[in-house]
Formats: structure tokens, C-alpha cells, sequence
């Protein structure tokens, strides 16, 4: 028999899948690993204790579930959380921890940048918002901050580029990851001069860019031993995690948005063309050769529901956040849409896509009398959701979306699903497979191994469930708070900035 | 409680207990200036506040104490009233005889029927948080009743039950600083700290019941949390964070492997080897040689 591993190297954990070749999970594990924050803008993460975590958890995995049932394994195909930097020096030792994409050190570098002509002219070759998630920026910081480790820097990678190095020996990086660095021209995908110059690097301080069905070569001789395998295992650098959950999501040319809620979340549509947002507030990644997934990210997905349920849940049993966050949302069902005018702006980690404002903060709005813990866990939901609706709103200048489908651990529960179709106004399907991060990665190998013929023809064989129908009337209900919910997330722009100046001067 | 002070040495009370330095209730009803000057301890000193405000420095950090709050001072570290004197007010204190830490172990003395491990674990916590300020801590004003009753009625039974009484006092002390930034709502938030604490002294022999009582939760609840989060068994975990960190000891080429597998936390370098090669396919020195060129 077999089969095909996908690695994922997401942004608190590894998560290792095989699939068998018609794309039915045959097994699965994870590991975690630490985010740390020395400074509270700062997010860092300790590359070589994410390479033995991979390591550790893919070597028992194979022990245990792949090896014993003989299967044959042709690929291992990675994907990872986009926009991270890993400084190394000429040795390949790294220089530090790797900066990840939550990092906001280069708050200032970016806000400089964005008042800038030049900010205009970036963002359109590179397809990446202005941001300090932005390697782009996370870069120029090091050059003004951290002057010392930008001196010694041989290379900057991403951290799964650092991970395929370290297994093959390769220096390289993937289009889609690439192209989500603010460093690469999307248009003809090599690595944009004007961007370069801004960091105040040069090409060959930067992996090559290679198509997403690149494989860098055969695993280093130690590490086929260790973890069982031979060279006819093929390696494939694969793509990014928001690239492939929306590969994963299935058919494309039909007017389907993709809505992922994890901790954060986003927005995608697929298209042959980049999407030129004149306010600069839509990215453009590459898939492959043909498309582009364009779209809006932000900061308060499931994580800003989480923390409601830490902060004012009943836990019946210690550290049991979910079956907290149920209790939560039993309650939440029984208010009526709108939460009897109780409105919520989630922006508890500030916002990204489509305000872009690392000063906004989350704001409960309309308090009455009345109001009880039910109607603020309905309204932390709809707060969300909304927020996920105008980015939608923003996609709809560019595109006709007419159907959704969602994915993602928040996402997926049925409430929040049905939430989807009343605000979204439009039919709601749901991911058949949990991960469809992986099951991109799946279909990315399958196609490479000639099952499929494309990934366009790859994407059709996810088969979607009956959707979740739109309420008419909740719709209505759900578009007046809408209204208000958008004026105040403009409304509150001067008080964000000033709270911002007296809270953290 | 009634003003009384019972010093080693001074004190027939205290006869049967060698350990115990100093044992006093203090009702101050005038302020003296120089009553509480800054001073390097040399016992383990537990004060607990009965009434008024006091404010301390402690191990170089301020604190203002109210009825109910028990201060612990380890050996070595300095004690003092923030202005130099004591305050008006009323408290108790004893001092405990405890020779100084020695490589990260406490030891309390024969007196103790605490087990060895459960005494390395009190000391490692204790150690850990070095001194502190717990607020409300309302079980010690029973504890600090009955071991002045103890020691002046001298009932039958007294010398076992001063001792517990001590052994419980150190117990509830350290279940505290455990529960104290713990709410059993956020682990992630948990984890991170024992992360933290793991590798500031990742050469340290840790136990499952150890780190487990670093974010104070029981053995059982610790094993099924950290598996369910981070995919790992508590040890498998803290061998991740041994081998990474030693794999960046690695890459510096001025640093032995043998010092290395120890710094770690490996027993030996042939543990560190063994461990290290299972996982890369590399022996340390290998792994080395392919990474410094």
C-alpha cells in the first residue's frame, strides 16, 4: 500500500497526516511547541526545538502507525504559517529565535513606510499588505534595530525553509511563501528589486523561489535512517497553511469564498488575477502557476471567543476550556439574532484586514440593563463574524461571491456555520475533513504523482456537504447591526489612537 | 494570642526543638526607629500579620502586608522594614533552621517527616519563587495558634505535634505559590511558565511531580492536560527542549559534549549520545562536524 505524508508546521504546533492515494486520513499526530514573548510586542519561536518536535513526533508516527502496515510512503509534502524570519549566518546556525508572523516589532518601520510613495509601489509588486507581519518590514527592523545579528545574517529563511534545509541541506522557499514576504514580485515571480532595497538586502541573501511541487532533494542519509525511510521518499516544499486550507476547500470557479476561523482568520477567493485593492488592504499569494488566493486576514477569530470563555465561563472541570465554550454557546443559541442590540468589535489583539489598525482595541457597545452573560456570548460571536463579513464585503468590489464555505476549528461549530449563511446572506458548506491545511497538501501530492491532472482538477474532488440556508429574516436583523458595527470600527479611529498614546506611551 | 518571645538557647520551651530559632507574638503599639533594619537572613523566617499595615522589603522588591498575609523569607536573602522600622500592628514569626541550599536542594532537618522526594519538591518550589508575600492565608493563624499552645501546655503528644505543625505550615506555603497564578481556566498560559521554568534549570533531574507542582496541579489532571495540549508525555516533553537546547550548545564550537549532555539534564554523555543519535541519526559529535565547518 501507499501512501502520502503532509507535515504542517502551524503556528503553535506540528501536525503530521498520511493519506492513503484516494485522500482518506489513514493517521495522524501532533506536537507542540512554545510561542514566547520577551517583550509583548515581540513573537518568537525557538527553530531547532520546532525542528526535533517535527522530528520527534514524524519519527514516532512512522514507528508506530506507517512501518508496521508496510506502507510506501512517496511523499512528504510541508506547509507552513506564512510570513516568518529566521536570521542564520554562513554556518546555517541560526541567529536567534525565529520572529513569526504575530510579531509587531516593526509597528514603526511600517507605519513610516505605508505614509511613503514607495508603499503603493511595494504592495502592488508584492501582493503583501504593509504590515509588521511582513518579513519586508520584520527585516528593516533588524537592519535599524538589531544592527549587530542583521551584519552576520548569511541568509534569511522562513522557518520551514529552515527545516527543509536542515533535513536536505537546501536553501529555498516555495512561491506561495515566498510571495507572502512583501519581498517577492508576484507578477513574475523572482524577488523584487524596490522591496530588496527597502530591507537593505540583496537576492543571495535570500533563498531560491521555487514552484510549490519543487522537491529540494533526497532526505540527508542520517535522517533516512533514523526515521526509517529510503530516497525513493520524495520531498516536496509544498505551500503555505492558508493556501492550502483553501485548496482544501475544493472547487474555486464557481464564486466560492473560503472563510477560515482558527485562533485568527480569513477571507480567500482563488483567481487567475491579483486583486488590486486601491487602499492597499487585500493580499495576492501564489498557488501555483495559474492562480492567485486573494484575500483579508485578521487578528480575532476563535481566539477572541476564547478569551470570553476564559475570562467569564463556568469551568466545571479545571482547564476544560471546551466543554466551557459549549455551555457558552448553548446559552448563546437561545438570544435572539442581534443579541437584543448588544454589539461587539473584536479587535482584542488589534486588526488586520480590512482597517489595518494595530492600535484598535475590542469594544462591547450598547449595554443595557437587561443584558446577561447569554447576550454577551452571542454578541462576542456575531462581533466576529461581522468582522469576517467585511472583509467579504471588501472582495465583494472584486469579485461576485455567491457561495461560502468555511473551515477552520471555530468556524465549523454548527452555530457559528449557521451565523455564517444569515450574515453572509448566502449558502454555507462546511469542509468535509477537519484539516483541510492537510488535505491541500494531499491533493498537492497527488497531483505531482499524476493522480490529478492539475490542482484546478485536484480541487474538484472535494465533494461538499448540503449547505447551511441563509434565514431572510435574520439576514435582516443581522444587516442594521452591521451598519453599526462598520461605523463604529471607522467612528473609533481618533480613540483608538488616543488610548493608545495614554496606555502604551 | 498574648506577647511572647521564645529564642533557642533562652528558652526551656524550645529544648526539644533545636530547629526551631525564634518563636514570638508581637503587639507594637509605638513606632522605634531602627526596630527593623535591613539585614541579610540566615534562618527560613515565616511572619504572619495579625493587624496593621506593614511595609517590607523583601528580596529587593517592596511589599505592603495586611492581617492574614504570611511573608516567607528564605536564607541569604534580605529583610527589612521599607523605612527601617516595624510598623504598629500585631504579628506572630518563627524561625526555622535550615542549612543553605545546596545545589537547588533544600534540606529542613531530621525533625521533618516530610519523605525525601516530597522534601526536594517543597524546597525546589520554594526555592523557585524565592521569597514571598502571601495574601489571606487564613489556614496559617490556625497553624501559629496551635503551635503556641503546643508549646507552652506541652500535652501528651506535643513534640510530634509541633513538628507536623511545621511540616504543615511548609505544605501550605508551598500548595499556594503553586495555586497562586493559576486559575484552572488558561493552560496554555501554564504551560509557557513551566516551559519558562524548565529551561532556566534544564539540568535539574526533573520528575513529573515536580512540574506538576510548578503550576500546581496534581499528578494525574498534569499528565492528561500536557498530553492533550501538547501531544507529548511530560518527560517526552521536557526531552524535546533538552535535545533542542543542546543542539544549539552544539553549534558553538567552544563547548565540550560532555559539559553539554549535562547542562542539558542528560545523565551522562552516553545517555546524551544515545538519546541524541535515536532521534537525528547523528551521534553529538557527528552532528557537530556537519554543522561547524
Amino acid at each position: 500500500m501507499e501512501c502520502i505524508i503532509s507535515i504542517e508546521l502551524g503556528t503553535n504546533a506540528v501536525r503530521v497526516y498520511a493519506f492513503d492515494l484516494k485522500g482518506n486520513t489513514i493517521g495522524f499526530a501532533n506536537g507542540s511547541y512554545p510561542t514566547f514573548h520577551p517583550n509583548p510586542d515581540y513573537s518568537e519561536q525557538d527553530p531547532e526545538q520546532i525542528f526535533i518536535t517535527m522530528l520527534y513526533v514524524l519519527k514516532n508516527f512512522l514507528s508506530e502507525k506507517i512501518h508496521p502496515k508496510k506502507y510506501k510512503i512517496l511523499s512528504i509534502c510541508f506547509s507552513a504559517s506564512m510570513h516568518s524570519v529566521l536570521a542564520i549566518d554562513k554556518n546555517g546556525v541560526p541567529l536567534g529565535n525565529a520572529i513569526t508572523w504575530a510579531d509587531n516589532r516593526g509597528k514603526k518601520e511600517a507605519q513610516v513606510l505605508r505614509n511613503s510613495p514607495l508603499a503603493e509601489i511595494i504592495y502592488h509588486a508584492t501582493g503583501t499588505p504593509i504590515h509588521p507581519m511582513s518579513p519586508l518590514i520584520k527585516i528593516a527592523w533588524l537592519k535599524n534595530q538589531d544592527k549587530e545579528r542583521f551584519k552576520q545574517t548569511y541568509k534569511f529563511l522562513s522557518i520551514k525553509g529552515y527545516i527543509i534545509q536542515q533535513l536536505t541541506g537546501a536553501y529555498v522557499i516555495d512561491y506561495s511563501i515566498g510571495s507572502a514576504t512583501g519581498l517577492m514580485n508576484i507578477h513574475n515571480k523572482k524577488w523584487d528589486p524596490t522591496a530588496l532595497d527597502y530591507a537593505g538586502i540583496t537576492v543571495d541573501q535570500l533563498p531560491e523561489l521555487v514552484p510549490i511541487f519543487y522537491s529540494p532533494g533526497k532526505l540527508l542519509s542520517q535522517y533516512q535512517i533514523s526515521l526509517g525511510l529510503n530516497q525513493e521518499t520524495k520531498i516536496l516544499v509544498g505551500s503555505s497553511d492558508g493556501c492550502f486550507a483553501t485548496l482544501g476547500a475544493g472547487v474555486w470557479d464557481d464564486g466560492k469564498a473560503t472563510v477560515t476561523i482558527e485562533d485568527s482568520a480569513a477571507v480567500r477567493v482563488v483567481g487567475q488575477r491579483a486583486l488590486q485593492d486601491k487602499n492597499c488592504r487585500l493580499f495576492n499569494y501564489i498557488l501555483d502557476e495559474q492562480y492567485y488566493i486573494s484575500g483579508g486576514p485578521s487578528n480575532n477569530g476563535g481566539k477572541a471567543f476564547e478569551w470570553f470563555a476564559k475570562q467569564f465561563g463556568d469551568f466545571k472541570n479545571a482547564y476544560d476550556l471546551e466543554s466551557c465554550m459549549d455551555d457558552l454557546i448553548a446559552e448563546a443559541v437561545t438570544v435572539d439574532a442581534g443579541s437584543e442590540g448588544l454589539l461587539f468589535l473584536p479587535y482584542l489583539l488589534g486588526e488586520r484586514a480590512p482597517i489595518w489598525n494595530a492600535n484598535a482595541r475590542g469594544v462591547f457597545f450598547g449595554i443595557n440593563i437587561n443584558h446577561e452573560r447569554k447576550h454577551f456570548t452571542r454578541a462576542t460571536i456575531e462581533g466576529i463574524l461581522y468582522e469576517m463579513y467585511s472583509i467579504e464585503n471588501l472582495l465583494q468590489e472584486h469579485r461576485d461571491i455567491k457561495r461560502i464555505s468555511v473551515n477552520g476549528s471555530f468556524a465549523t461549530i454548527p452555530f457559528c456555520t449557521q451565523l455564517i449563511a444569515d450574515i453572509f446572506n448566502k449558502p454555507v458548506s462546511v469542509s468535509p475533513n477537519a484539516n483541510t491545511v492537510s488535505l491541500g497538501a494531499y491533493l498537492l501530492s497527488a497531483t505531482e504523482i499524476g493522480i490529478y491532472q492539475n490542482l484546478d482538477d485536484a480541487a474538484k474532488s472535494i465533494v461538499l456537504p448540503d449547505a447551511f440556508k441563509p434565514n431572510k429574516n435574520n439576514h435582516n436583523v443581522y444587516l442594521k447591526y452591521y451598519a453599526i458595527f462598520e461605523n463604529l470600527s471607522r467612528k473609533l479611529f481618533d480613540e483608538f489612537e488616543a488610548l493608545s498614546a495614554v496606555a502604551d506611551p | 494570642m498574648n506577647q511572647f518571645v521564645l529564642q533557642q538557647g533562652c528558652s526551656r520551651e524550645l529544648q526539644m526543638f533545636p530547629h526551631i530559632i525564634e518563636f514570638g507574638v508581637k503587639k507594637n503599639i509605638s513606632i522605634q526607629l531602627d526596630s527593623l533594619p535591613d539585614t541579610t537572613v540566615d534562618n527560613i523566617r515565616i511572619y504572619y500579620i495579625m493587624d496593621g499595615k506593614f511595609e517590607w522589603n523583601i528580596h529587593e522588591r517592596q511589599y505592603i502586608l495586611y492581617p492574614g498575609d504570611i511573608a516567607f523569607i528564605l536564607p541569604n536573602e534580605r529583610f527589612g522594614g521599607t523605612k527601617g522600622f516595624l510598623e504598629i500592628g500585631t504579628l506572630s514569626w518563627i524561625h526555622i533552621n535550615a542549612q543553605k541550599p545546596e545545589n537547588g536542594k533544600m534540606q529542613f532537618g531530621n525533625w521533618s517527616r516530610l519523605s525525601e522526594n516530597e522534601t526536594q519538591m517543597i524546597g525546589k518550589i520554594l526555592l523557585l519563587n524565592k521569597s514571598v508575600v502571601l495574601e489571606r492565608l487564613s489556614e496559617a493563624s490556625r497553624i501559629f495558634v496551635s503551635l503556641q499552645s503546643e508549646l507552652f501546655n506541652h500535652e501528651i503528644g506535643y513534640h510530634t505535634r509541633v513538628n507536623q505543625l511545621l511540616d504543615e505550615l511548609l505544605i501550605i506555603i508551598t500548595r499556594r505559590l503553586t495555586r497562586q497564578t493559576n486559575s484552572g481556566r488558561d493552560f496554555s498560559k501554564n504551560f509557557l511558565q513551566l516551559e519558562q521554568k524548565l529551561r532556566e534549570d534544564l539540568s535539574h533531574q526533573w520528575t513529573v511531580e515536580e512540574m506538576a507542582a510548578t503550576v500546581g496541579m496534581g499528578t494525574t489532571l498534569f499528565n492528561e492536560r500536557v498530553k492533550s495540549y501538547s501531544g507529548f508525555s511530560p518527560l517526552n516533553y521536557l526531552i524535546n527542549i533538552r535535545i533542542s537546547e543542546a543542539i544549539k550548545l552544539l553549534k558553538k564550537p567552544d563547548l565540550n559534549v560532555t559539559d553539554i549532555a549535562l547542562d542539558t539534564g542528560f545523565y551522562s554523555s552516553q545517555h546524551f549520545s544515545t538519546t541524541f543519535k535515536k532521534l537525528t541519526g547523528y551521534t553529538p559529535s557527528e552532528f557537530r562536524k556537519k554543522n561547524i565547518s
